[in-house]
């Protein structure tokens, strides 16, 4: 709560407002909108006003050239019968349920290590963090591209011990994996989170469980892991929500089709293909709203488990 | 966040300060979760926006045209240098490029065409000009003041639909297979006579030169990954890709031999393995495998020649495609028109743009300039006046194509709407059938299925 919101509470508990504190109120709310109307156009011209055309154009046959045209529910009934949508849902899927659990897992346990004191903390904090800011990118993703190639740097260490591995990106069977690699490769931001986290439990309950006798494993199931869980709960939750919408990889390592064989076709990719390689955009506005649909079930799903394994220490 | 509240929580006092402190921190750590969740979650629907009106007079009065076309960097430079001829020419027009990769273009113009904000001259390809014409989106450039007495006929003929004339063919193109003699040389095999060769040959040529290659390089690339190569496969054995009325030009049945053949030629080592045919795919031309001696043979648009010689730093040659028959004019060639020159609806200056695209294709200065890189000039008299001036590439090409005039097969008939997406079905099928996860049947119908919804 900010300042100014405590302090009017306070007036208002010793009773109802004079007139002189009204007017004051009410000045303080206008300037309060006039700060916040910068952000606010912001947001209304770059983010209701785009989301609300989706909406609409969910509901047209829109080809980009002419005017949208009204078709109803069309749209939505034309997904259910849409087999490549249905595969890039399992991908975009596996995607998420693979790869954020497997990233938070990397995140934690490096936090960990990290959070034992090691010297030169601040370094070796920034080197784990640095391929969250790349990873995203475009550059980082034609590098991963090479290192999985046929003729890439992994195949080259796997010849040396006598393996002949598969084209990583360019096999169906692989190239799902190659990208859900690069997501945990990504695993820095989690871990800035989860040190921030840890450095809060405070030291005497490990000291209390030492006397009693405990393990390095007790404690870390009994005492870090449910002092943590309001931390992981929330890298969960943006993890998830970020790794649905996820794009830039699958269509830099595909060269944009989602390949091989739709293979790497993320929800995402496919929306976009849709709307701007097929000319249907009223297509692909209906599949960003059952996306952000899916977003939203998952994420309340997150919030009412989160009763039954998050403790808050209050 | 304290910055170490753990060091501190040793003496009693302060542990509990810290107790006090947390509950609050953490409740304020689940709303805010709650807050980025609903932030996060609608940045999705908006991922996507923007754009911008187009500017029609600069400031200094001058009429200012945005031109955007596909190409590497050899088409840029050209390209620019006749720009420079026009404005030399009409002092009162500026021409603003815009240009980019083939695979980013049709994105972005889509986009910009939504948007009202076209370029006002475009480059156009066949696969999508009927899709841009049918919806209003090309200007009639029939109505405007564009000589086209001088054009090659066919080539005309294929800028012209039911919305009039929506594209001026910028060169002629043929189907070709090009070979790297380097390659050939090296494996001590003989090039092929492309007169004379069947399918059969071109395997067993290839895989010869396969086997006596160093580990890597193949002796062909692989075909199914455009549609030019299905084009020519379906043409020979009676059938076509699109029919007259704009439907599907085949079934399952004659696309399914298709990939059965080149199946064979991958197990066979003619043509490269599955992974590497989806690797090959994503590569510019620049590093493709023709250009940098990994493939003794490969299929291109004739045009293509100068710039992958450039590429590969030696000479190449154009051959025809192999045919079921063995004779030359059994394998189905046909004049393709390389690209068009088209001009917005909503431009705001048609008359310049019709002027610059007059320019471009009935102007010798524009000929000596662009000489044959988007294909042999369509229009006789610049293609005359350029011929003295042209290098041994662009030479090789226009020999080419005046070479196998005799033997074209009838003219194929005009990609129609939603056409732009074949490429992409057979791309993906291809390697649904080399992977193994579909016969060459099961993968024939439902592409053509997909195909016929596309086109629809």
């Amino acid at each position: 709560m900010s300042a100014i919101g405590e302090l009017s509470t306070m007036t208002r508990r010793k009773g109802p407002m004079t007139k002189e504190e009204k007017k004051a109120n009410g000045r303080d709310n206008k300037a309060a909108y006039i700060f916040l109307l910068p952000w606010l156009i912001g947001l209304l011209a770059i983010t209701v006003g785009p989301m609300m055309m989706s909406l609409y154009l969910s509901f047209t046959d829109y080809n980009l050239l002419q005017p949208p045209e009204w078709v109803g529910l069309d749209n939505f009934v034309r997904m259910f019968g849409d087999a490549r949508l249905h595969n890039s849902l399992g991908v975009t899927f596996t995607y998420v349920l693979v790869g954020v659990p497997l990233q938070l897992a990397v995140a934690l346990i490096i936090a960990l290590v990290l959070d034992k004191g090691l010297r030169g903390l601040p370094f070796y904090r920034s080197i784990f963090y640095l391929p969250s800011l790349l990873g995203g990118s475009v550059a980082v993703a034609i590098l991963w591209k090479q290192i999985f190639g046929t003729t890439g740097l992994v195949n080259q260490v796997l010849a040396m011990v006598g393996i002949e591995g598969p084209g990583w990106i360019s096999d169906p069977n692989t190239a799902l994996g190659s990208i859900i690699l690069l997501h945990v490769w990504t695993f820095g931001s989690p871990m800035i989170i989860f040190l921030a986290g840890l450095r809060q439990i405070p030291t005497m309950y490990y000291e209390a469980a030492e006397v009693d006798g405990a393990t390095t494993l007790q404690k870390f199931w009994r005492i870090t892991l449910p002092m943590l869980s309001p931390i992981i709960f929330f890298n969960l939750v943006l993890q998830i929500i970020g790794s649905f919408q996820s794009f830039t990889q699958a269509f830099i390592v595909s060269g944009g089709n989602g390949g091989p064989s739709d293979s790497t076709m993320f929800f995402t990719l496919y929306l976009y293909q849709k709307g701007f390689g097929q000319f249907d955009m009223g297509y692909a506005s209906a599949m960003a709203w059952f996306l952000l649909v899916i977003i939203g079930a998952f994420t309340a799903i997150n919030f009412i488990a989160s009763k039954y394994w998050v403790f808050y220490d209050d | 966040m304290p910055e170490n509240p753990k060091g501190e929580a040793v003496a009693p006092a302060t542990a509990s300060k810290t107790r006090v402190a947390a509950p609050k921190a953490k409740r304020r750590l689940r709303a805010s979760a709650l807050v980025a969740a609903t932030a996060a979650a609608v940045l999705a629907l908006t991922a996507c926006g923007g754009g911008g009106g187009s500017e029609a007079k600069s400031a200094d009065g001058k009429v200012e045209l945005r031109f955007s076309w596909w190409g590497g960097d050899k088409r840029a430079q050209l390209t620019q240098e006749a720009i420079a001829a026009f404005e030399a020419e009409n002092p009162n027009i500026k021409i603003k490029p815009e240009y980019g990769d083939w695979s980013g273009y049709w994105d972005k113009l889509a986009t910009q065409v939504a948007a009202n904000d076209a370029p006002d001259i475009i480059q156009m390809d066949e696969k999508y000009i009927t899709e841009y014409s049918s919806r209003g989106a090309l200007l009639d450039l029939s109505k405007h003041d564009i000589d086209t007495s001088k054009l090659d006929e066919a080539a005309l003929n294929a800028g012209k639909g039911e919305d009039g004339l929506t594209g001026i063919a910028a060169g002629i193109n043929a189907a070709t297979i090009l070979a790297n003699p380097a390659v050939f040389q090296a494996a001590g095999v003989p090039l092929p006579d492309d007169k004379t060769w069947t399918w059969e040959d071109f395997e067993r040529i290839a895989a010869e030169v396969t086997a006596k290659s160093p580990k890597g390089t193949y002796g062909a690339a692989a075909y199914g990954t455009d549609e030019a190569s299905l084009g020519v496969w379906l043409r020979q054995n009676g059938k076509s890709l699109y029919t007259q009325d704009g439907k599907l030009g085949f079934e399952p049945s004659d696309i399914k031999g298709y990939w059965e053949f080149l199946k064979q030629m991958s197990e066979n080592k003619a043509v490269p393995t599955a992974s590497e045919i989806v690797e090959a795919e994503a590569a510019p031309l620049d590093q493709s495998g023709l250009a940098t001696g990994k493939n003794g043979m490969a299929f291109w648009w004739s045009n293509q020649l100068p710039a992958l010689e450039k590429a590969a730093g030696g000479e190449l040659q154009i051959l025809r495609f192999p045919s079921k028959t063995g004779k030359a004019e059994d394998a189905g060639l046909w004049y393709k028109a390389s690209q068009f020159w088209s001009a917005s609806s909503r431009t705001k200056h048609p008359e310049e743009a019709a002027k610059f695209i007059n320019f471009l294709a009935n102007n010798v200065k524009a000929g000596e300039v662009l000489l044959a890189d988007r294909g042999v000039y369509p229009n006789s008299e610049v293609r005359e006046a350029i011929a003295p001036k042209l290098a041994k590439a662009d030479v090789k090409v226009v020999d080419f194509i005046g070479a196998i005039k005799e033997e074209l097969g009838e003219a194929p008939a005009a990609p129609p709407k939603g056409a732009g997406a074949i490429q992409e079905i057979i791309k993906r099928y291809t390697s649904e059938v080399m992977f193994n996860r579909l016969s060459a049947e099961e993968a024939g119908k439902k592409a053509v299925d997909e195909m016929k919804s596309a086109i629809s």
